[in-house]
């Protein structure tokens, strides 16, 4: 192959290192007016009274907006959520009002006039306390919402999802076992922290039809929402994503641009424009969910574990639209790749007054992994396995069954298993990994694997369309969303492989729902996967096209022609060949007449064969498009005085069925390290009573260019069947394996064990002091 | 944020009239990394904002032996961090500005800025009060007086500076020989972070001298410790035994970056690590 399989430099590279692109808090346009938001300063409460009397006569201000303008539920799959709270607020800064004034100095002046009266409810603000049967109900009406037929919510209390897997019998299995372990962990809030904040314009013309430029991973998901909430016809909104300076999943589904709607609607044309500040991200976005986990684990002696039970109770949020979806994913997911026969899985949804749940990179994988490879860890400790050989011997294999009971045809676990502990010299004798160590420094070595499949609804849709110019360069439409992953430049290399036309000929255009084709969303690692395969098959159809009428042209039967090099040539005779670039427009007879018209290629595709599990044991044949598998090795040195850890080394390997461009997989796993490495160490959301205490980043963490470790970067490829090129996802997968590989590491280092993150200085240092007393 | 008057004097006068002009609404801005940081998050409000950086002859460093090394106001923490004749003389000082947030940051703020903040966790206020540094005010009736550097921190944010006073710049004493130890920041990351502890261990014409910070409203000295220290010889019994004594000296409260214990524990590590350093 001559485009795919090579580093083909980044297509939005140069605008993006010179500072040219424009986001949407770069777009001026003319008369826009500023909004600014009325929060609510309890975490739960009822909503007395709202009164905007002061703030509508407020000299500048241009439109008030309480939740009586925006009373229809929306959710992407389960429809729990307003854009502005309307009977009572479920947790701190959910809005209760907002503003568009001429400036945002005004804007922000007349929300201060807003005065509203609660009457202060009792507060759900831990998930394990929100199951109890007298916890306050953060929805009473959850039973009058709508939602998918894959989800299971439990009206009467907070439970909004409660997914099962009952493989096997796991009691007799426990009954039987030589040992039976229990090990409990806990995963806390976290935010996804992307250089860019949310931002939105809003603008209604005067005919009624919305155009919204939002800073989004979805703009078709966003038009849907919008419709629904503001019942307006698809063909009259118009979502735009001109750039997006990170997402991680918050800016999956919808965020701020409800809130901007209404007020757009009030403004008489006027543009109306929403930026969040750093501390909205931290606090009125989407953030993580918490989650805590009990895995009981039956293990024989030899080592084969046969059967588990999981309970993940996950701290939703005070909506769970999205969050739903996290804990079914964790609930299908819930053995981690490993082959067990007997499975009892609960995971389970709680509302609770905490910040909105969503999707955040991993989607319920990087939580339950941390829980799943540190349980593995424990029970080979138990029996005297090697961390290794433990994984050997249960880790999934071609042929294996997962948790759903799916028969795994293509399984690359093992091999990235053994590239990992080939690459950290794991069983080498000679290897000295306390090579130049300082005094009161240990090091220590920690292996995890993990897994993941794009948690999307079964039947999510894909488009493409390729549009041939009459220079032989091209136009490739796709809503799929570049938010710093690369996937511009990797679906024109697809492009470019399909119609031998070079990368730097094709243009790609993106986010707009009024010019480019359908995406269901920018999420879940399945834009190489999905997007990929619509790219394709709309440059197969422009192929096929082109063969039509070089067939003509040539007078040589089409089976005989091929593409090569911006050329349809004869295979046979390859003298005889006419240039993309004269079929681009049609063909032109000898005679000066004209057939066909320009070329333009379509493609659509949805995963095949994709089905819904059995509703009461969660088992099917094939419940997800593909699983991503790897395997991630770290090496850790920790100050045994202050208990401070450093990660020195860390070597990753993924089957990724299929590199389409090596320099940009490396830095998306290195990307996908560090952000599993600041959640590991770093990050958490420190909740008090419901309230974000650090909403900043003077006291939330992430990594910084310093705290990177060496990385040793290998990729095994066993194709998958239906992906492009063999192509599968590998975006969130590479976060997944680091937090418990560092976790399994502290252990090897100091034989304690931290089940809760992150692991600070002060937790391992407590730790150590109760081990030594 | 709120609107405000900006002033940028040429004079030390004038900065001190509009000081006394607008009193408590007014507010000195240096290099602006926190005051502008302040503003935006709504935590000040000054009606005037008077830029000193107007103000000639404030960006100097100058050193000579009677006096010793004397530091302008408006020097910055990146040219302090390079200065040949504190990266000699004075390294401490020099390592605790390089601790101070990120290069960008260390671009603009100044080390009278850190002080005159009375942050608990000042980076330079440690090596200050272990060198025994003097804070020099100009104010309009009295002209330049000096403030000794044990005198200037009063509580959390809270200086012993009067209205109308003006921190010209802080000059250390010249010792005879090279100032011995090292700066030492313990924070959950090792780049731009806020210290949890931190700490100047330094031995100076044969004295050793411990400053630390966030452990007490103030930055603090040791002077407990240090007289335990004086005459002994640094054997690891006699470390041991500073160290511990240093940890009852200091009065650190439990916050969301580190708890009191956890405090109290590094507090011991800095101590005896910079004594080790010194004793080698």
């Amino acid at each position: 192959m001559k485009y795919v399989g090579t580093s083909v430099n980044r297509v939005d590279g140069i605008k993006k290192v010179t500072g040219a692109l424009k986001y949407v808090d770069d777009l001026k346009l003319a008369r826009t007016l500023f909004a600014a938001v009325k929060r609510s300063p309890h975490p739960h409460a009822r909503i007395l009274k709202v009164d905007i009397a002061k703030a509508q006569s407020l000299p500048g201000v241009k439109a008030v907006i309480t939740g009586k303008d925006v009373s229809n539920r929306v959710g992407l799959y389960l429809e729990d959520k307003t854009f502005l709270a309307t009977d009572k607020v479920r947790y701190r800064g959910e809005a209760v009002a907002a503003v568009a004034a001429e400036t945002k100095e005004i804007a922000e002046a007349a929300v201060a006039l807003i005065q509203v009266e609660y009457e202060v409810l009792p507060a759900v603000t831990n998930a394990v306390e929100g199951l109890k049967p007298d916890a306050p109900l953060v929805h009473p009406d959850l039973g009058e919402y709508h939602y998918g037929p894959i989800f299971f919510p439990e009206p009467g209390t907070n439970i909004s999802n409660h997914y099962k897997i009952r493989k096997g019998d796991a009691e007799k299995a426990f009954n039987e076992a030589d040992y039976v372990v229990e090990n409990s962990f806990f995963v806390p809030h976290i935010q996804h922290c992307p250089i860019e904040t949310h931002s939105a314009i809003a603008q209604m013309d005067v005919d009624g039809s919305l155009t919204i430029w939002s800073s989004c991973q979805s703009p078709y998901a966003v038009r849907k929402a919008l419709s629904v909430a503001f019942n307006l016809p698809l063909n009259k909104i118009r979502v735009l994503s001109p750039a997006v300076g990170g997402g991680f999943g918050g800016k999956a589904g919808t965020t701020l641009e409800g809130i901007l709607i209404p007020l757009a609607m009030k403004a008489k044309g006027r543009p109306v424009k929403l930026t969040y500040t750093r501390e909205d991200e931290f606090v009125n976005s989407f953030v993580r969910q918490g989650m805590h986990a009990t895995i009981k684990t039956g293990i024989n002696k030899d080592g084969k574990i046969v059967a588990v039970k999981n309970t993940f109770i996950w701290d939703g949020g005070a909506y769970t639209e999205y969050g739903v979806n996290i804990v079914r994913a964790g609930g299908y997911g819930s053995t981690g790749p490993y082959d067990i026969d007997n499975v009892w899985t609960d995971s389970i949804c709680v509302y609770t007054n905490h910040p909105v749940g969503g999707p955040y990179r991993g989607f319920g994988m990087s939580e339950i992994h941390f829980a799943i490879e540190q349980n593995i860890d424990m029970l080979a400790a138990q029996i005297g396995l090697s961390p290794i050989d433990i994984r050997r011997m249960n880790g999934l294999k071609p042929g294996g069954r997962n948790a759903t009971g799916q028969v795994l045809e293509v399984c690359g676990l093992q091999e990235t298993l053994e590239d990992v502990v080939d690459k950290l010299n794991w069983e080498k004798e000679d290897y000295d990994l306390n090579k130049g160590i300082k005094p009161n420094k240990v090091r220590g070595r920690g292996i995890a694997c993990g897994f993941k499949a794009p948690s999307m609804p079964n039947d999510v849709a894909s488009s493409a369309i390729i549009k041939l110019n009459e220079d032989g360069t091209a136009h490739l439409l796709v809503s799929a969303q570049d938010i710093g992953q690369g996937s511009d430049t990797v679906l024109v290399q697809m492009a470019a492989e399909v119609l031998t036309i070079p990368p730097d000929k094709i243009t790609i255009k993106t986010g707009d729902t009024d010019h480019t084709p359908y995406e269901w969303q920018t999420v879940a690692s399945r834009i190489t996967y999905c997007a990929g395969n619509a790219v394709v098959k709309a440059c197969e159809d422009a192929k096929e096209q082109l063969m039509e009428l070089a067939q003509i042209k040539l007078s040589v039967f089409k089976r005989d022609l091929e593409l090569c090099d911006e050329y349809i040539v004869s295979k046979l005779h390859p003298d005889k060949r006419v240039a993309i670039k004269e079929l681009a427009l049609g063909l032109s007879m000898s005679d000066g007449s004209g057939i066909h018209g320009p070329i333009i290629g379509r493609g659509s595709f949805i995963p095949p064969n994709v089905r819904n599990t059995d509703k009461q044991t969660g088992q099917g044949e094939k419940p997800v498009a593909f699983w991503t598998y790897g395997t991630q090795g770290v090496e850790i040195e920790i100050d045994t005085e202050t208990g401070k850890l450093e990660v020195l080394k860390v070597a990753s390997s993924f089957d990724v069925g299929k590199v389409i461009n090596p320099k940009l997989i490396e830095g998306q796993i290195e990307g996908g390290i560090l952000q599993g490495l600041g959640s590991a160490i770093f990050e958490e959301l420190i909740l008090d009573n419901g309230v974000v205490k650090n909403p900043n980043f003077v006291d939330y963490k992430i990594p910084t260019s310093d705290d990177m470790p060496e990385m040793i970067i290998s990729f095994i490829e066993n194709e998958e069947e239906t992906g492009p090129f063999g192509a599968r996802g590998v975006a969130e997968p590479c976060m997944v394996p680091t937090p418990p590989a560092i976790a399994n590491a502290v252990f090897d280092a100091l034989g304690i064990r931290i089940t809760t993150l992150p692991i600070t200085a002060e937790k391992i240092l407590k730790a150590l002091k109760e081990k030594n007393k | 944020m709120k609107d405000f008057k900006y002033f940028k004097p040429s004079s030390l006068e004038e900065a001190s009239r509009l000081l006394l002009q607008y009193g408590e609404a007014a507010s000195i801005l240096n290099g602006g990394t926190d005051l502008i940081v302040r503003m935006h998050e709504g935590l000040s409000h000054p009606e005037a904002v008077i830029d000193i950086k107007g103000i000639g002859g404030l960006n100097e460093i100058t050193f000579d032996k009677e006096t010793g090394l004397t530091i302008g106001a408006c020097v910055t923490m990146k040219e302090m961090e390079k200065h040949p004749m504190l990266l000699e003389k004075y390294r401490v000082l020099a390592e605790a500005c390089h601790s101070v947030g990120s290069c960008q940051v260390r671009n603009r703020a100044t080390m009278v800025g850190n002080i005159t903040n009375a942050s608990p966790l000042a980076d330079t206020a440690t090596p200050l009060l272990a060198l025994d540094a003097f804070v020099q005010v100009y104010a309009s009736e009295e002209g330049i007086r000096e403030i000794s550097i044990h005198d200037f921190f009063v509580y959390v944010r809270k200086t012993c500076l009067k209205a109308g006073d003006i921190v010209t710049g802080v000059r250390i004493p010249n010792y005879d020989e090279n100032v011995f130890g090292h700066y030492q920041k313990h924070a959950r990351r090792d780049a731009v972070d806020l210290s949890t502890v931190c700490a100047s261990v330094v031995k100076v014409g044969g004295k050793i001298r411990i400053a630390l910070g966030s452990v007490a409203p103030t930055p603090v000295r040791l002077w407990q410790t240090e007289a335990f220290l004086e005459g002994k010889s640094l054997n690891p019994e006699v470390i041991e035994a500073a160290a511990k004594i240093a940890v009852g000296e200091v009065n650190p409260i439990t916050d969301i970056r580190a708890t009191k214990e956890y405090r109290q524990e590094i507090v011991g590590v800095l101590v005896k690590r910079g004594l080790e350093e010194i004793a080698k």
